[in-house]
């Protein structure tokens, strides 16, 4: 199955390792990943701030970059639902509006692609050790994945599953809301990372790579001892 | 008080907000608990979704045909003997109820919650004339005492209060002897309350919801305070909002039961009370002069907008419980009596940018607001809607935002530009760089690292590794690559 | 007489603009609602079952139950006025206290036990209000109870009044069980069916589960705010 890969600027730039993990990950699953060396940021942090004039060349230069895929896939449950909200930015663009649609049909989330289409729930991954989840907002609640997370996270091989208490409220990253309302993001972060801690996990798991960069930035300010990885990186472990 | 409370800036408000350790733990904990229990309330239905549906199409059809509803409603108010005042500003709503109460020569009045009655900022404009007004639902009771504290939550007014502070406040102010019991403060309020209500001359309500085909409107509450301020006064004056009403009972207790579920999580409270006209000829108890002021005050402006849904509320506070900015900065930050992300919706709508411009920012868009609403009013997206109007309207964004974002939109929309960008960040983030990691960053950089990490950029950038195992050829696994460095 | 209406004209018409249309002129139907959920809530419950769930509710809304037939009425009700301390207690007037063979008691029997006693009279107006205000317990009769969240409701005439639901200390319902139903749904229909066949509603209609309470203080409960500390329903077998 061919699979065109939506990485994000956040882990083309940050976060490579992610993007090996998925790349390797698919691979193992039988996929043939294609990646457009033409993508750009999806948009998202000038369009949440308001500036949707500005995000909309990005849009569209994506939704051309894409426009051949047959599935696109994205480690990030954010950035994936950016694809699913172009068709409410195009709303009535007679050009737009529908290649909006059809690249929003097309578009998955690493763990959602690997259930909902690969339909497997064994990756074959193992690794020792505590482990909980931050299930971030926009994946819950936007793009509606719930469920493929936890699923694919049990069958890891050594994984030791503790649920992460408060785990539906934000982690205070919220894009530009992290520096322009910092106080506030930062009293938000204390207390997911309290709630971390609670569990003894030592490792804190999640799906999107800008929680996971201000969950991971505090903790690593804190020294605390607790190791912050994507998914995709637990799943590629072996 | 009016809906805007105080006149420090937000980030002072904020940064009061954040210190109040007591608040913040109050409010953490009503959270958790009021949160609990609305999801037990709304579990056990079984199908919550179909609700919220339900109640969305009603709300939906109301606003819809709101000019029509309001005239059954008036007309039928009138029909059983109220008199029916139309207010399209603040300002008129309190000079009839001004009139009506000087014209019974009132000296008392006793007022059962209302949100629409803060927002107008009635008790003033009855107290220039000369008429105490007595707060009866215990939290604003406490508030009133406590020298006109402002609301912090829309349900649970005193709720960044502890009840020390409630005993102090009722030791200096009411003479009260005993301790900080939670009962004994409630009692002794009790006690203070009922000479008040035997002998006030008006009582004043809000309205949760008007029955436009009866006539009749309905209090909610737990404590029956709304039905003493409504059966012992010879005068009652209700003040609505004009959007909160329903066609008929039948829809009247599908929100009436959505809403106390979603605000405090009860099947139905302990008292609903739907009220239609004065007391009838030979009743003994019940106002004989009964007066329904239907307010504007701004709602209309927001009929036909983008903002439309924002109208659909109940009050219901859910939002609230459910926003984790409201956890950490608790109502006052909000400086508004509506607080949350209801809130930072409806503030700016009513009150205008210049005071409420921070407020569509102050949320991650994390959409918890939109999706506890009974009535599916999509917040964060209002609240998004917000933040573009402040951008390309309003012209209320930072000017250093602007330039940054105009360069976002070059750079992102650019693949060669976004290459080009990308590539130099090592470089360019060199000296800000120590073991894979920046801990005092440029610009906007500060406020994230002033208290966490930023990653430094990688050496290799994914794409370059991609293009690179590509020329390679083929897949070059068995072993997965090693995770080098963590978030 | 009708009341006055003021200002109503602009203040539509604008609406109206806003909403980018002209007023509305001729009546407006409701939808047929896509959703009906409240209708499924206990659906096809006996009168057995709703008494369950009834009972099982007051005991969250401290509330208490007590089961009695019409025969045993008298001796029941006069057990949860002494368990309530005794009089003064005030009831409405309603011919059903003497259909039930409360007659007895209400005037003999709580004279000889001294249980000051008064039955609403609206020829007396003050009197009542002034003997509720004192009161240590109000009797009054629910017309529909809804099962669900375990609430009485009682409708305002010139014999029922209203405070006599709230000013005394305690509270007790009489609840027939023929008028127990799943919820507030079918309440709601039966009073809208009243008002379009003419009859016309009563000035208040008062919902009541349990008595009066607050979680405003550190949302701490505390029963008994301005209304009754205490509440019992005593379910009557009518059926």
């Amino acid at each position: 199955m061919k699979v065109t890969l939506f990485a994000t600027c956040l882990v083309d730039m940050f976060q490579s390792d992610v993007g090996k993990a998925t790349v390797e990950l698919l691979e193992r699953l039988g996929c043939e990943i294609d990646f457009p060396q033409t993508q750009v940021c999806c948009g998202q942090p000038a369009y949440n701030s308001g500036y949707v004039k500005e995000s909309k060349d990005a849009m569209k230069k994506m939704i051309g970059t894409f426009e051949h895929a047959e599935y696109i896939v994205c480690p990030s449950g954010s950035c994936a639902y950016m694809f699913h909200e172009y068709q409410h930015v195009f709303k009535g663009d007679p050009i737009w509006e529908p290649k909006a649609k059809k690249l929003a049909a097309k578009t998955y989330e690493l763990t959602q692609f690997i259930i909902e289409v690969l339909k497997v729930e064994n990756v074959g991954a193992c690794l020792e050790g505590k482990a909980t989840y931050h299930t971030s907002c926009h994946m819950t609640r936007l793009l509606g994945v719930q469920k493929a997370p936890m699923t694919l996270l049990s069958k890891v091989k050594g994984l030791e599953f503790v649920e992460l208490p408060g785990k539906e409220q934000c982690c205070g990253f919220g894009g530009t809301f992290s520096v322009k309302m910092a106080q506030i993001s930062e009293q938000m972060v204390d207390e997911k990372v309290r709630h971390v801690e609670e569990t003894d996990a030592e490792y804190v798991i999640g799906a999107d790579a800008g929680c996971l960069m201000n969950i991971g930035g505090r903790i690593n300010r804190q020294g605390k001892p607790i190791k912050v990885m994507h998914i995709a990186e637990i799943l590629n472990s072996r | 008080m009016p809906m805007k409370i105080g006149n420090e800036r937000f980030g002072e408000r904020v940064e009061k907000g954040i210190n109040n350790s007591f608040m913040r733990g109050a409010v953490a904990g009503a959270q958790d608990n009021i949160g609990a229990r609305r999801l037990n309330a709304i579990e056990e239905l079984g199908n919550w979704e179909e609700w919220r549906s339900h109640g969305e199409e009603i709300r939906q059809h109301v606003l819809e045909h709101l000019d029509y509803y309001l005239e059954q409603l008036s007309d039928n108010v009138a029909k059983r003997g109220g008199n029916v005042f139309f207010a399209e500003t603040a300002e008129e709503a309190n000079e009839y109820i001004k009139e009506v109460v000087q014209s019974k020569n009132a000296q008392k009045v006793v007022k059962s919650k209302s949100m629409v009655t803060e927002e107008i900022n009635l008790n003033a404009s009855l107290e220039e004339v000369g008429c105490q007004v007595i707060e009866t639902d215990l939290g604003e009771y406490i508030l009133q005492v406590d020298d006109h504290d402002p609301p912090s939550h829309i349900v649970a007014p005193a709720l960044h209060k502890n009840k020390e502070q409630v005993r102090d406040v009722f030791t200096k102010k009411l003479g009260y002897k005993k301790s900080a019991d939670p009962t004994e403060l409630a009692w002794h309020a009790r006690e203070m309350l009922r000479q008040d209500y035997l002998t006030a001359d008006v009582g004043i309500t809000g309205c949760n919801f008007a029955v436009a085909e009866t006539g009749s409107f309905a209090l909610v509450t737990n404590e029956g305070n709304a039905d003493l301020v409504t059966s012992l006064p010879k005068t009652q004056i209700t003040v609505m909002g004009m959007e909160r009403l329903v066609p008929t009972f039948e829809e009247l207790e599908v929100l009436v039961s959505m809403l106390t579920r979603s605000a405090v999580g009860q099947k139905l409270p302990s008292y609903v009370t739907v009220l239609t006209g004065p007391r009838e000829e030979l009743d003994v108890d019940g106002p004989e002069d009964f007066h329904l002021v239907i307010v504007d005050n701004g709602r209309s402006k927001i009929l036909g907008t983008e903002f439309q849904s924002v109208l659909q509320c109940i009050r219901c506070a859910a939002c609230v419980n459910a926003c984790p900015v409201y956890r950490h900065v608790g109502g006052h930050s909000y400086g508004s009596i509506y607080s949350g992300p209801i809130g930072a919706v409806l503030s700016p709508l009513l009150g205008g940018y210049e005071d409420y411009k921070e407020l569509p920012y102050a949320s991650t868009l994390c959409g918890a607001c939109s999706e506890v609403c009974p009535v599916k009013i999509p917040l964060h997206e209002l609240l998004h809607k917000h933040r573009q109007v402040i951008v390309e309207k309003e012209g209320k964004a930072p000017v250093s935002e602007k330039l940054l974002m105009k360069a976002f939109g070059l750079g992102a929309a650019s693949p060669t530009l976004y290459k080009w960008g990308s590539k130099i960040a090592p470089t360019a983030m060199n000296p800000f760089t120590s073991e894979d990691k920046i801990t005092k960053g440029p610009g906007p950089l500060k406020a994230w690292t002033e208290v966490r990490d930023f990653p430094a950029p990688n050496k290799e950038r994914f794409r370059d590794w991609f293009k690179n195992r590509e020329k390679g050829g083929g897949t070059s696994w068995p072993e997965p690559s090693k995770t080098e460095k963590h978030f | 007489m009708a009341g006055a209406i003021q200002n109503r004209e602009a203040f539509l018409n604008n609406i109206a603009n806003n909403l980018g249309r002209d007023r509305l002129t001729t009546p407006v139907n409701r939808p047929t609602w896509k959703h009906n959920p409240q209708d499924e809530v206990l659906k096809g419950a006996s009168q057995d079952d709703l008494v369950q769930v009834l009972t099982d509710h007051c005991e969250k809304i401290h509330t208490t139950v007590i089961n009695t037939t019409k025969s045993n009425l008298g001796s029941t009700l006069n057990g949860a006025v002494q368990n309530y301390g005794g009089g003064p207690v005030v009831t409405w007037k309603d011919d059903r206290f003497a259909e039930w063979g409360l007659k007895e008691l209400f005037t003999n029997e709580w004279a000889k036990q001294e249980i000051d006693y008064h039955e609403w009279d609206f020829n007396s107006a003050s009197t009542n209000i002034n003997y509720a205000e004192k009161a240590n317990i109000g009797i009054t009769i629910s017309e529909y109870t809804l099962a669900e969240s375990a609430t009485v409701v009682m409708l305002s005439s010139k014999d029922h009044g209203r405070t006599v639901n709230f000013l005394p200390k305690t509270y007790i319902a009489l609840v027939p069980k023929s008028s127990i139903v799943p919820r507030m749904t079918q309440a709601a229909k039966k009073l809208r069916e009243r008002h379009l066949n003419g009859k016309s509603l009563p000035a208040c209609i008062n919902f009541i589960s349990g008595p009066s309470n607050s979680a405003d203080i550190e949302l701490q409960l505390v029963v008994g705010v301005h209304g009754p500390f205490k509440a019992t329903y005593i379910i009557i077998d009518d059926l």
